[in-house]
């Protein structure tokens, strides 16, 4: 293996494997079991649990990434990530309500409007996307299995606090690497409803409310203001709608529809999917949130 | 261009012409107003839409009222569709050096002596001309009208159908951008009267 | 990093504005007035570069007191839009603009009716039922798209505006001490203690 790898593998506990085809190991590993097996897809992370990933031959990996990708540095960048977020959720009397947005865009192309911006870990965890869609989706499903893992091992269910703290150091081990994302790990465990942020820095926060995005600002405008402790459930959903409303309305990269989830004592629970204009015309209970049609 | 968003596109029918934009201003992510119109008459059967940055699209207004006035005076007659391009590639000529930030439409028809022929063109931001006989766009949505119009839009429109083409083109391409939306305006030019309708819009 | 907001109720317009004048990390002063009343029923906040701010307000402010002593009345708030508008787009393409954004108050005796104004430093103009400026705006602006009443009595417009001045004091990172508040109507220009 060459000194490039053996820096990386010595800078994280994760395990870097050049896209070489001079590596030996190269053409085994693009045809071996594990590729094609019932790993559901993880396969390349080995069966030790230890993740491994091809990395690009140049000199500088991470630096080739970011000239490709990096958006802000240089808008010309062929491959544009996904960004552009609205994801908020908090804590209440009656458990966690977790609302987002669904729109993804590249530059100012709306690329989907039908993003699943809730990514259901297990029955009782969720976890939200913001930055990267792809590193969210992945790490988060992954997450999903190591707490199955976990559940099989010790007979009992995962705490949300393990859970994002399982995730927090997964990412963090690939600090600097261009890993992007911005979540909030949901649920109810022994000691009630628990959310944690957790995002590529490695930051990991508890508390009870949380929003995360381009449009977070808009969503804590109106989420702050509306928010106790004592909300009943539908005052609760009603928060979230309209929160994610108000990002939708205000910030570009965000809109389309609302998705909305509770979590209860029992599991989380999909409450709707609401389309941002209808809701502005017209509401979800009557009364719309369109200031025009609100003052009229 | 991108910095306050907002989109143009301008269409020819059976003797009219409908010009229509979205009435987004933005701060660039952040949505300021939805009522912001970029489209101006500028005779009774002449329109000018400039999509851009905002600031330049207020401040050209101006000039070109003033210039618009001045050619009627001297000249003591409503000026033409195809004078107006001349005038506006002109006066943005005039920057070619220091460019007023924005792409200017032209939608309009002749003087009835002449036939009432529909008249459109589109330019860049220093004044080069595009006379099209089917339909221009301009805007940050411009690539997604482009497409859509290309595909909607067919000759000789009744002012009725021209209505129901341009609305659809705009709406749906602002639809597929961040930039633009926000609710539209839309203005059919027939030989004896301007329809103008506001439309409701995707709100976010 | 300053902030602004302004908005207009039954009759009125409220305009505020933090008063911290920051240089570098330190804050120099914790009184700053940044609201200028420009006529008997017109008032105008403003943020931006340091020194363009003030010395573009008074630029403003006196040559609006000129129209008026030379016509006897004073400029609408439509038309001083206008004409602060043409002064800012004008110094855009200078050799060196000012780098000011502008909220503007007014009320109109002709009409009777409150106006609201939001301008950028380039010169972008439009009328608002309410607006705010700076960082604040983020957050504040879906906040008054959820609560902003244009039929509220000054007591309840007044509730809304310490609604955003408490968002931002809770959300934006950097504290923004006091803010003064103005009022405009029919009876003139007040300051208003929160």
């Amino acid at each position: 293996m060459n000194t490039l790898v053996s820096r990386f593998t010595s800078s994280s506990s994760t395990e870097l494997k050049a896209l070489d085809s001079r590596d030996p190991d190269y053409g085994e590993n693009e045809a071996s079991d594990i590729t094609w097996g019932s790993l559901g897809g993880f396969g390349n992370l080995g069966l030790n649990g230890i993740p491994s990933f091809n990395i690009p031959t140049v000199p500088d990996p991470t630096a080739f990434l970011r000239l490709h990708t990096d958006d802000a540095a240089d808008s010309s960048c062929r491959i544009k990530i996904q960004h552009g977020t609205t994801t908020l959720a908090f804590r209440f009397q009656g458990g966690v309500i977790v609302a987002v947005d669904s729109r993804a865009t590249a530059g100012s192309y709306i690329a989907s409007g039908t993003v699943k911006k809730v990514i259901e870990i297990n029955p009782h965890l969720l976890g939200t996307m913001a930055g990267g869609a792809a590193d969210c989706q992945f790490w988060e499903t992954y997450l999903g299995s190591q707490c199955r893992i976990y559940e099989l091992r010790n007979r009992e269910r995962i705490s949300v606090a393990a859970a994002s703290k399982y995730l927090s150091n997964l990412v963090y081990s690939y600090k600097g690497m261009g890993l992007s994302m911005g979540t909030m790990i949901c649920g109810w465990d022994k000691t009630g409803p628990a959310i944690f942020y957790v995002d590529s820095d490695g930051t990991r926060l508890k508390g009870d409310v949380f929003s995360v995005g381009s449009g977070s600002t808009f969503a804590y405008g109106v989420l702050d203001q509306g928010y106790r402790w004592d909300l009943t459930d539908e005052e609760a959903q009603e928060l979230g709608r309209r929160s994610i409303y108000a990002a939708g309305h205000r910030d570009a990269f965000s809109g389309n529809t609302c998705n909305l989830y509770h979590v209860k004592e029992d599991g989380w629970k999909f409450i709707g999917n609401y389309d941002i204009t209808k809701l502005h015309y017209e509401g979800s209970q009557g009364a719309a949130y369109g200031y025009d049609q609100r003052t009229q | 261009m991108q910095y306050n968003g907002g989109s143009i596109v301008a269409m020819v029918g059976k003797n009219c012409v409908a010009i229509a934009s979205d009435l987004r201003l933005g701060n660039q992510a952040l949505t300021i107003a939805t009522d912001f119109e970029k489209v101006f008459p500028i005779t009774d059967r002449i329109y000018l839409g400039m999509a851009g940055l905002a600031t330049d699209v207020l401040t050209l207004r101006e000039r070109f009222r003033f210039r618009v006035n001045m050619y009627s005076i001297k000249e003591e007659r409503e000026i033409e569709p195809k004078t107006l391009a001349q005038l506006v590639s002109s006066t943005l000529y005039e920057r070619r050096f220091g460019p007023y930030f924005i792409e200017p439409i032209i939608a309009g028809l002749t003087d009835s002596s002449k036939g009432s022929q529909p008249f459109i063109a589109s330019a860049d931001l220093i004044g080069c001309l595009n006379f099209a006989k089917d339909f221009v766009v301009v805007g940050t949505a411009e690539d997604k009208l482009l497409g859509v119009a290309e595909g909607l839009w067919e000759p000789d429109l009744e002012p009725e159908d021209l209505f129901e083409t341009i609305s659809q083109t705009l709406l749906n391409a602002v639809d597929r951008d961040a930039f633009s939306g926000w609710g539209a305006v839309v203005h059919v030019i027939t030989p004896d009267k301007v329809i103008t309708r506001t439309l409701k819009g995707r709100m976010d | 990093m300053e902030c602004q907001f302004g908005l207009s109720g039954n009759g009125y317009v409220l305009l505020a504005a933090s008063t911290t004048a920051v240089r570098s990390i330190v804050k120099m002063k914790h009184d700053q007035d940044n609201i200028k009343v420009l006529g008997p029923q017109l008032i105008m906040s403003y943020s931006g570069e340091p020194g363009d701010t003030i010395q573009f307000a008074e630029y403003i402010e006196r040559n609006i007191r000129l129209y008026q002593i030379r016509n006897f009345h004073a400029l609408r708030p439509s038309s001083a839009a206008s004409w602060l508008r043409r002064q800012l787009a004008d110094s855009l393409r200078s050799r060196n603009p000012y780098a000011v954004n502008i909220l503007l108050g007014g009320y109109d005796n002709a009409t009777s009716k409150p106006h609201l104004y939001w301008m950028d430093y380039l010169g972008t103009l439009t009328n608002q039922p309410y607006a705010a400026q700076g960082y604040g705006s983020y957050f504040v602006l879906s906040l008054l798209d959820r609560y902003h009443n244009p039929e509220a009595s000054l007591e309840e417009g007044l509730e809304t505006l310490r609604r955003c001045i408490d968002e931002v004091e809770k959300r934006l990172v950097v504290s923004q001490g006091k803010y003064i508040v103005k009022v405009v109507d029919k009876d003139g220009v007040r300051v208003i203690e929160l």
